[in-house]
């Protein structure tokens, strides 16, 4: 798409507002990004981040939570929210007309009335919620590597926290996380589609002129990923589910775009050397890798998932795969192709307003700076093999964890 | 068919933005029974296919229940002059991004991919339904992974409760598992399954749909030079048939029970489908429909709770679901079906306005998606034997006004459901 243009501004309040502008697009995303999630929670606020994000939506001083819900239904909003281990994204994609006020509800949400009465039925609803999760073993999988690959570092806490931190949470805890880590200071504002940049501009100063200045911080202590494995038996699982994770780069750094390639020639879906090992050969239903970056540190995470009478050569065949891969790196045609996958896939993803949306936001967020979609193209068009043997310096599949459900009595 | 060649009156005038432009699918079927649909969008500078193949669940041999599956999978083990592993670096070579899979009805291979590479894109799929190498070889692989995915939904409750309820509600194969039963799969042969490609997969009845930034002209071209020569026939759509209403359970230890319920509806292309879909709008659109503020909101019952429509050539239902914890699944199954048969009490101004409006900016927000666009074409002609454009649905939407759709919920009250659970404990 032609003509795309980025703005950035920062309020007098502290807040960072961007903008990835096209001109006669069909919609138009707005979202705010706040640099929060669990990781950020402190002792005895075990999944308030997440019970916040659910709660933002229960109303403000000016509204209840059927005025906000009926009122993004009236412009025919397509909106939600998500809470991660770091952020905490809350976005709507209209029609241009809409813009204003979608952005004049999504700034009132972010200043929550948090009443007592929508807190206790909600708790209930984030009950059901965890409850819903260790149905599927793949979630409590995934849950249970994070806790056990990150030990006492704050990304190792499950980001719904537990049915016991849940039922503990007041009202009162809620508001002080939420006066501590929604400042403008630790927010961004991001628009992507058919805005004007000078009107959303001053819409977001006067929507925002009554909320204080502040900062927050977020605590970076030093990671040693502990190489290890655990196999547990779930009595949920009727198949065998592995999962490992292995260090990767943080998302400030280029490098992190290498890491992405890399992970898809080990774990591309249909052509990774895991599938080929072992879906291809009937050994497993799911194999994959995928690169995920956090602030300050990264993760390899593999998965698979099949018979549990083939655990012993699904492991094998996981650990073998990843021994080659540090030893012998990778051949230029694979690293081709999977560049090529990578940059056809970034190219889909500048489509749709609110795909770009979470692009902008996610990446600008971490670095404090644009990086247009067709850039990050280019620069995965020229990555070289020597990128990707210096992130396999050092082996960092030799620090993997590696966490295992089986069915009871396998 | 007439070809109309749309001019790109749009891209380079700064007089008239991408906004005027307006996207008119055409289609043109071949003289093999291919019916190709194309819908151009000058301002995406990538393209996406989907290739649909009536091949499906239904259509499985009642002894061969699963083949239509096992036969997707297999025909990815090379195809024309390729083995499984050339075929995949060919089309990774050229930077495809693709998934397939079989349903109920028929079996899709999406693409997406760009401008330049549409011949090599059209040569490489030609050849995986056309010229597959179906090797034995492969063919125990593919039983395995058959068996595997059947062996995971235990570990998905919900899509085993919904599997399960289709199979209570429909006397025609349309119940039959897309997965397969254990017991075909572990002894159908690969000359069995061989035999269900050769009489069932063909360019008769085939739909091949792209939508994103090419032209139409060079698109039929292409596809009269790759596709123009594949012979053979899909099988015709069979007739619907259904069950009496009624429940079942199925004992599961799960955390939560899940529940569902089914509702025939009006089928696509009747005059009220529009007023059916606005309905379930109202009932499940956004956080103000009514089941979520009920039943969630106002209740605390869920987290999650919902009720679908969807469609199957000549026939319309309406599914919903809901999972909670056992002490409150009797009372979340009562407001469940409460909720949905209230809707025959009629429907507010309010509630059509927010749904249409909804419905609308859906229709527009599908219109950035070029995926989004190819998907709902193969499905257009598949299920009516037409693309539409959005303009059209659009019209059909704003068509329906308060009088006729609470006319339409008082005549077509929806409440005889079947209605299923799965979980710890027994609630219907």
């Amino acid at each position: 798409m032609g003509d795309v243009t980025f703005k950035e501004a920062t309020l007098p309040n502290g807040l960072r507002v961007i903008a990835e502008i096209i001109p006669g697009a069909k919609s138009a995303a707005v979202g705010y990004f706040v640099n929060t999630g669990s990781r950020d929670e402190l002792a005895g606020e075990e999944g308030v981040s997440h019970f916040l994000e659910h709660m933002v939506f229960k109303g403000t001083e000016r509204r209840s939570a059927a005025q906000v819900n009926r009122e993004f239904d009236g412009m025919g909003a397509k909106y939600n929210a998500f809470t991660n281990e770091e952020m905490t994204v809350f976005y709507g994609a209209v029609l241009p007309e809409f813009v204003p006020r979608l952005l004049d509800l999504l700034t009132d949400l972010m200043r929550p009335a948090i009443r007592s009465a929508d807190f206790e039925s909600e708790r209930q609803v984030i009950l059901e919620e965890i409850a819903l999760y260790r149905d599927r073993p793949d979630a409590v999988l995934f849950e249970r590597l994070q806790w056990r690959y990150f030990g006492v570092h704050p990304l190792a806490k499950p980001v719904l926290g537990t049915p016991e931190s849940i039922s503990r949470m007041t009202p009162e805890l809620m508001r002080d996380y939420h006066a501590r880590r929604y400042v403008p200071g630790n927010m961004t504002l991001a628009f992507a589609g058919n805005v004007e940049w000078q009107e959303v501009l001053a819409l977001s100063e006067v929507m925002t002129a009554g909320w204080q200045r502040g900062r927050a911080t977020r605590n970076h202590p030093s990671f040693t990923p502990q190489p290890g494995s655990q196999r547990d038996e779930y009595e949920k699982a009727q198949q065998l589910y592995l999962a490992a994770a292995s260090p990767g780069v943080s998302a400030r750094v280029e490098a992190r775009y290498a890491a992405r390639v890399l992970a898809a020639i080990i774990g591309d879906a249909d052509n990774g050397r895991l599938y080929w090992r072992l879906v291809d050969s009937g050994l497993a239903e799911t194999a994959v890798a995928f690169h995920h970056e956090f602030d300050d540190l990264g993760a390899y995470y593999f998965y698979v998932q099949g018979n549990p009478k083939n655990e012993q050569a699904i492991a094998a065949a996981l650990r073998e795969e990843l021994a080659r891969l540090a030893e012998k790196g990778v051949a230029e045609d694979e690293l081709e192709r999977a560049k090529l996958k990578t940059a056809t896939s970034l190219v889909f993803a500048g489509e749709v307003a609110l795909s770009r949306l979470f692009y902008l936001g996610v990446s600008y967020n971490y670095t404090g700076r644009y990086e247009p979609l067709d850039a990050v193209r280019r620069w995965v068009l020229h990555l070289q093999t020597y990128h990707l043997e210096e992130l396999l310096e050092g082996n960092p599949f030799a620090s993997s964890f590696e966490y295992r459900l089986v069915p009871v009595g396998a | 068919m007439i070809l109309l060649f749309l001019p790109f009156c749009t891209i380079n005038s700064k007089l008239c933005g991408y906004n005027c432009w307006v996207a008119v699918p055409i289609s043109e079927t071949l003289e093999n029974g291919l019916t190709v649909a194309v819908e151009e969008q000058p301002w995406n500078p990538g393209v996406s296919m989907v290739l649909l193949v009536p091949v499906g669940a239904v259509n499985d041999p009642h002894e061969r229940q699963g083949s239509a599956s096992m036969l997707e999978t297999w025909l990815w083990k090379g195809a024309g002059k390729r083995d499984a592993r050339a075929f995949a670096d060919a089309l990774d070579a050229l930077g495809v991004r693709r998934s397939s899979g079989a349903g109920v009805e028929y079996t899709t291979f999406a693409a997406s991919f760009l401008p330049e590479s549409l011949a090599r894109v059209f040569e490489l799929y030609a050849d995986l339904v056309m010229r597959p190498l179906l090797p034995d070889e492969a063919f125990e692989s593919v039983r395995a992974l058959a068996l595997q995915e059947l062996a995971a939904v235990e570990d998905q409750p919900a899509r085993k409760l919904m599997r399960r309820l289709r199979r209570e509600v429909f006397a025609s194969p349309h119940g039959q598992p897309v997965e397969g039963v254990e017991e075909v799969l572990r002894s159908i042969s690969a000359e069995d399954v061989y035999e269900e490609y050769r009489s069932r997969y063909g360019g008769r009845g085939s739909v091949l749909a792209l939508a994103g930034g090419i032209r139409a002209g060079e698109v039929l071209a292409a596809a009269r030079e790759f596709f123009a020569s594949w012979g053979g026939s899909t099988p015709q759509a069979l007739p619907v048939k259904l069950s009496p209403p009624h429940s079942f359970h199925e004992q599961q230890q799960t955390e939560q029970v899940q529940i569902g319920l089914f509702y025939k509806d009006v089928p696509p292309g009747h005059y009220d489908f529009y007023a059916a879909r606005l309905a379930a709008e109202i009932l499940s659109g956004g956080f103000s429909s009514r089941l979520f503020s009920e039943i969630r909101e106002k209740r605390s019952l869920v987290y999650s709770v919902s009720a679908t429509p969807g469609s199957l050539k000549g026939f319309g239902y309406l599914s919903a679901y809901a999972s909670t914890m056992p002490e409150r699944a009797a009372e979340t199954l009562n407001a469940l079906r409460d909720e949905i048969a209230r809707l025959a009490d009629g429907v507010s101004r309010e509630e059509l306005d927010r749904a249409k409006i909804s419905t609308r900016s859906d229709l527009v927000l599908s219109g950035e998606s070029s995926r989004a666009r190819a998907v709902a074409m193969a499905r257009d002609v598949y299920i009516l034997g037409r693309p539409r454009s959005l303009e059209d649905v659009e019209a059909e939407v704003v068509d329906v006004t308060l009088e006729r759709i609470n006319l339409f919920l008082r005549n077509h009250p929806y409440d005889r459901p079947w209605t299923g659970t799965l979980g710890p404990v027994e609630v219907v």
